[in-house]
């Protein structure tokens, strides 16, 4: 009020809103989903980090205390932890591959010209769709020593005998095996889906050509089905890689981490401290040194990958 | 004969083995019994009594079916309750996605910013955080705040669990519709966001719709936080509240297959009637395992 100077003419206030410039639009257009970013992703990530050098517990009275580095000494001393890890290695290991494998069989067998598609594709997409709590549920009754469908059909062939069956989710290495087994099946359909997508984009001309030139089915495979595949192949095992490194679910449904600690993977164990034990000072420093793990492992697959694409 | 014909184009197709009319049928076989057999499965297993359940050997067919295992599972827990929970959560989740994506995304696919590449791989990047981490202190803060068992303590991590898909599909779908549509708008008088409500908001309502099922499946089916942040016996999302059921009874079997089951038939049909959307959807931005 009283401003001597004159400002250069200007549009109302409400003029501006109601048509912004380019710049201030985008702004505002962005900025709900930057807020929710900060709140949810950005400061959460910061909390972890600065908690991680805190013993902070929920479950005392007490209030944080600074310890420095003492947590990641825990950690790096902790068995549960390296446990923990082996077993969130050894499932990823297993599972992407695996998840490749059977995804790749399916999304071949369901490229085939079908007269109706939808039973196929429905198929495809209801093991996706299914939460993962629930397959584990459901394997967890597959798995059932007495009384479960895979110990009765393993009989029935005579694999094993019926007096002494399989102590599946029972015994360390056969849960193991169990659990990864609910994985692949649950995580192989979305790898089927997405190759699916990748196999329909592959023109026909090639294969066509490939068969003037008297190339087999199994050499059109390798030189042609596989490396046009390659892209949609990288994107699944990337989105997969990341998903099995943080399992959770399906060990969680199917075993509760056991028998003992057998299954038992990183995020499970992060978990039991802070929601089970409210140690958040160390669950922070665990969930960060899964972090970097996670960081690790992505890291060294993407070069990888990238340079067998090359 | 057609058969000899569709037997030469498959075979075209890199797919001789399999040409067979015959070989054919057993494909789909296949695939089908792979998809629907756990489900069939624990629907059988749903309407068996106890007392079939623990003879052996097992059954496959259930021989005096019975829905006492349903009214079961809707007596001992409030199942209702777990699955209201579930459809309000993922449904506030959903929708609010839907809104701060579609601005995002608008801004990322139609607008002269200087950053646009940088700020949707930001947006992307984020679902690169492994849940768990983001577990603790998201635990931490809503039980500060008193906001464990409620609403709000799931609706907001999952609305920006859902951004990066949400806004990768819209993205694709805003740069579909035809720069000239908007402006025609805009040369007709209307103004930038009247011309974004009243033009581009209606052509992007087949790949808003598209978003929105990838978002609600992704919010109904998570696990991890609806267990530590909502456990209370009255806020149990469906998953949680179902798995729950392991540790109370001492053979709960039935009543979880039948509860699987109320649970899986809404979320089956839903995907049904949506396959080609869904597909579309998953291959332009799906990032769930």
């Amino acid at each position: 009020m009283g401003d001597p100077v004159q400002a250069p003419p200007r549009q109302p206030l409400l003029e501006r809103l109601r048509d912004p410039s380019e710049g201030t639009l985008g702004l505002l257009l962005l900025a709900p989903a930057f807020v929710l970013l900060a709140l949810i992703v950005v400061y959460p990530i910061s909390k972890l980090l600065w908690n991680s050098f805190f013993d902070l517990r929920l479950s005392g009275g007490g209030g944080a205390r600074f310890i420095g580095l003492e947590n990641y000494a825990l950690v790096l001393a902790d068995r549960d932890f390296w446990n923990a890890t082996k077993n969130t290695l050894l499932i990823t290991l297993v599972t992407v591959p695996g998840a490749l494998v059977v995804g790749l069989g399916l999304a071949l067998l369901a490229n085939l010209p079908f007269r109706r598609r939808w039973p196929v594709r429905l198929a495809l997409l209801l093991p996706w769709a299914l939460p993962l709590s629930f397959a584990g549920l459901i394997f967890a009754w597959f798995f059932h020593t007495e009384y479960g469908v895979v110990n009765d059909v393993l009989s029935r062939l005579g694999l094993a005998p019926q007096n002494d069956p399989t102590m599946w989710l029972l015994r360390p290495h056969w849960a193991m095996a169990a659990i990864c087994l609910t994985i692949i099946w649950k995580t192989s359909s979305f790898m089927a889906l997405i190759l699916l997508a990748g196999l329909q984009m592959i023109p026909r001309s090639l294969y066509e050509a490939a068969e003037v030139d008297g190339a087999s089915p199994w050499q059109q495979f390798w030189q042609i089905t596989v490396p046009m595949l390659m892209p949609s192949i990288i994107v699944a095992l990337i989105f997969r890689t990341i998903t099995a490194l943080q399992t959770f679910d399906i060990p969680y449904t199917m075993t509760k981490g056991g028998p003992g600690y057998s299954t038992q993977t990183l995020a499970m164990l992060i978990h039991t401290t802070t929601i089970d034990y409210l140690d958040v000072g160390y669950g922070s420093t665990l969930a960060v040194c899964m972090f970097v793990l996670s960081l690790a492992v992505t890291a060294v697959y993407l070069r990888h990958i990238g340079r067998q694409a090359q | 004969m057609s058969g000899s014909a569709t037997a030469s184009a498959s075979r075209l197709a890199g797919q001789g083995l399999w040409s067979g009319p015959g070989l054919r049928l057993i494909a789909a076989g296949l695939v089908v019994f792979n998809g629907f057999f756990p489900a069939l499965w624990i629907l059988f297993t749903s309407l068996k009594p106890e007392a079939e359940l623990v003879r052996k050997p097992i059954t496959w067919w259930p021989h005096a079916p019975t829905l006492h295992n349903y009214v079961q599972a809707f007596a001992e827990q409030p199942l209702l309750r777990y699955l209201l929970n579930s459809a309000v959560v993922a449904t506030l989740a959903t929708l609010l996605s839907l809104l701060v994506s579609a601005l995002a995304a608008y801004a990322i696919a139609r607008l002269n910013l200087r950053y646009r590449q940088v700020v949707l791989t930001g947006i992307v990047a984020s679902s690169m955080f492994p849940l768990v981490t983001l577990l603790v202190p998201i635990f931490e803060t809503m039980r500060a705040l008193g906001l464990l068992n409620t609403y709000t303590a799931l609706v907001l991590p999952y609305t920006v669990l859902n951004l990066p898909v949400c806004t990768l599909v819209l993205v694709s779908f805003f740069q579909s519709i035809p720069r000239d549509l908007e402006n025609a708008a805009m040369i007709d008088g209307c103004t930038r966001l009247g011309a974004l409500w009243h033009v581009v908001v209606p052509l992007a309502a087949p790949g808003v719709f598209t978003a929105g099922i990838l978002a609600f499946v992704n919010a109904w089916d998570e696990f991890l936080l609806a267990l530590s942040l909502n456990a209370g016996a009255q806020m149990r999302t469906a998953p949680v509240g179902i798995a729950l059921y392991q540790g109370e009874f001492s053979f709960p079997w039935p009543i979880i297959s039948a509860a699987l089951i109320v649970a899986i038939v809404p979320m089956a049909l839903l995907i049904a009637f949506f396959q080609e959307r869904v597909i579309g959807g998953l291959t332009q931005g799906g990032l769930k395992g």
